[in-house]
């Protein structure tokens, strides 16, 4: 441990790079409507007054408009405001495009999100050109293969978090290198809570250890920084801001879920049943497709007078058919002591597993429940999903409408396998 | 003002070999011709087992949204905007 304390900046050249889509929804939308480039426009998961901004234009975002924002307040800032509703399909044909213009420089080009990836080209021949002068061929490439309206924010750095630092350093269209020769000046020009996974929180536990600035957190001993978070993450933190990669992690999928933001306040079980039934549906198709069952049944429920309820359940079984997770998730909903209007309703399915051979059942014949699912999951899959549904969900049309999810990718990995 | 529709249009495509490249030309919708000016986006998505393309059109009044269902070969007017606020 006494190294680690004396663990100087790494001084290896840098060779990550992370580019940022800038205002990625926004961006794509102006992209694709040129009559709406130049001009403040704000995505928002609906357009009605209290609906969401999930992404703001670059234009917008000078009047003050941030994501998380309603409508009616980015309007009140900005009335010239133009609302437009999520395009999914066409920010995953924009990611997959950029996945495709990555990989002709490195096959370790690993998307964090949407609108967000990194590179790293040590070892590969797209080096020898420079990062900045990759950064630079990327940044071309994609006004010309992708959008001209679209740009990305670029930083190049030792490890991840420095990288994904340096492309935060200017916005839209930056391109910034931290390094072994600028890191102290970088740092001394940052916030704490400017830094990537430090908010409000975290903040105050450095500030308990006399933490105030990012030059005090780089100079802080591991000691320190573990006495401030109470645990691992204090080394964690010395190796970033010195420049060690501890970020180069892959997690696999530990479960499936859905959620729905309700745009009218309901109350009873009943009422929400349609809803909970096709948030089932979505998440058992989606399981099925990927070859998982699952042991564990949870719902969340965030009310409008900012309750939130959750409860998660251990099976003795596997289940697969989207109507035993229903009636799993049902019996949850009626758990709840609350009896207030739901805001947020979320169904997930963890404990998976990938299983060849089901447990038999004397009470259930396993197999021709199976080939059921199998043959509504194939039509569905033929004809658009939700031809074949179950009565419940009669009259629902879109309601809980595709979307994308905000900080994962786990949902574009089920695009490309299939 | 942005305005979601959902009616059939008549398209002329042209298909560059050279560059390979298939672009929508010129639109015909409500009795008026538009000629396409530029493509502003062009993306694909599956319906069930049908391929959907979907353009992003600019003419010299107005913007277009058109979907082709590349099953039976329809097009679709999906929205108009003028790039003015509602």
């Amino acid at each position: 441990m006494e190294k680690l304390i004396s663990l100087s900046f790494n001084r290896k050249p840098p060779t990550v790079m992370h580019l940022d889509l800038n205002s990625c929804f926004a961006t794509i939308e102006q992209q694709a409507n040129p009559r709406l480039r130049g001009k403040p426009i704000a995505v928002a998961a609906y357009d009605s007054p209290a609906g969401c901004i999930v992404a703001p234009s670059v234009e917008a975002k000078r009047y003050g408009i941030v994501v998380g924002m309603r409508v009616k307040d980015g309007k009140m800032l900005c009335p010239n405001l133009t609302v437009i509703t999520p395009d999914p399909w066409k920010y995953r044909n924009v990611h997959m495009q950029f996945r495709k213009l990555l990989a002709d420089y490195t096959d370790r080009a690993v998307p964090k999100s949407i609108d967000e990836f990194v590179l790293d080209l040590e070892g590969f021949p797209a080096y020898r050109k420079g990062m900045v002068n990759v950064a630079c061929e990327i940044k071309t490439r994609i006004k010309k293969e992708i959008g001209e309206w679209i740009t990305v924010s670029v930083g190049i750095g030792p490890n991840r978090f420095l990288a994904k630092t340096g492309a935060g350093l200017n916005k839209p269209d930056g391109l910034d290198v931290i390094d072994k020769n600028n890191f102290i000046d970088v740092y001394s020009k940052l916030r704490l809570v400017g830094l990537c996974g430090i908010k409000t929180r975290n903040a105050i536990r450095l500030n308990n250890m006399g933490v105030y600035s990012v030059l005090d957190f780089y100079n802080a001993s591991v000691q320190k920084l573990k006495a401030a978070f109470q645990s691992i993450l204090g080394y964690y933190w010395h190796l970033r801001l010195h420049g060690w990669e501890i970020d180069d992690v892959e997690y696999g999928r530990r479960s499936y879920g859905n959620s729905y933001a309700l745009p009218e306040p309901l109350i009873t079980a009943e009422k929400l049943a349609p809803i909970l039934q096709k948030l089932c549906e979505k998440t058992g198709m989606r399981m099925r497709k990927a070859g998982y069952l699952a042991k564990g049944i949870h719902l969340a429920i965030v009310y409008r007078d900012q309750n939130f309820w959750h409860k998660g359940i251990t099976l003795a079984d596997f289940v697969f058919d989207s109507r035993d997770i229903y009636k799993i998730a049902f019996r949850l909903l009626n758990l709840s002591p609350y009896r207030s209007p739901v805001r947020n309703l979320a169904v997930s399915c963890f404990h998976l597993e990938k299983v060849q051979n089901m447990q038999l059942s004397l009470l259930e014949d396993q197999t021709k429940k199976q080939n059921l699912v199998n043959a509504i999951d194939k039509i569905n899959e033929k004809w658009g999903n939700f031809v074949i549904t179950p009565a419940r969900m009669i009259g629902m049309g879109d309601v809980v409408v595709d979307r994308v999810a905000f900080g994962g990718v786990k949902e574009l990995e089920e695009i490309i396998i299939n | 003002m942005l305005q979601k529709v959902k009616v059939p249009v008549s398209v002329i495509l042209e298909y560059n070999s050279k560059l390979r490249r298939v672009f929508p030309k010129s639109v015909h919708w409500d009795g008026n011709d538009y000629p396409v000016t530029k493509v502003g986006f062009h993306h694909t998505f599956r319906e069930g087992k049908t391929l959907i393309h979907v353009f992003s059109v600019d003419t010299p009044s107005l913007f277009f949204r058109l979907r082709l269902n590349t099953d039976n070969l329809q097009w679709t007017l999906e929205e108009i905007s003028d790039g003015e606020v509602d």
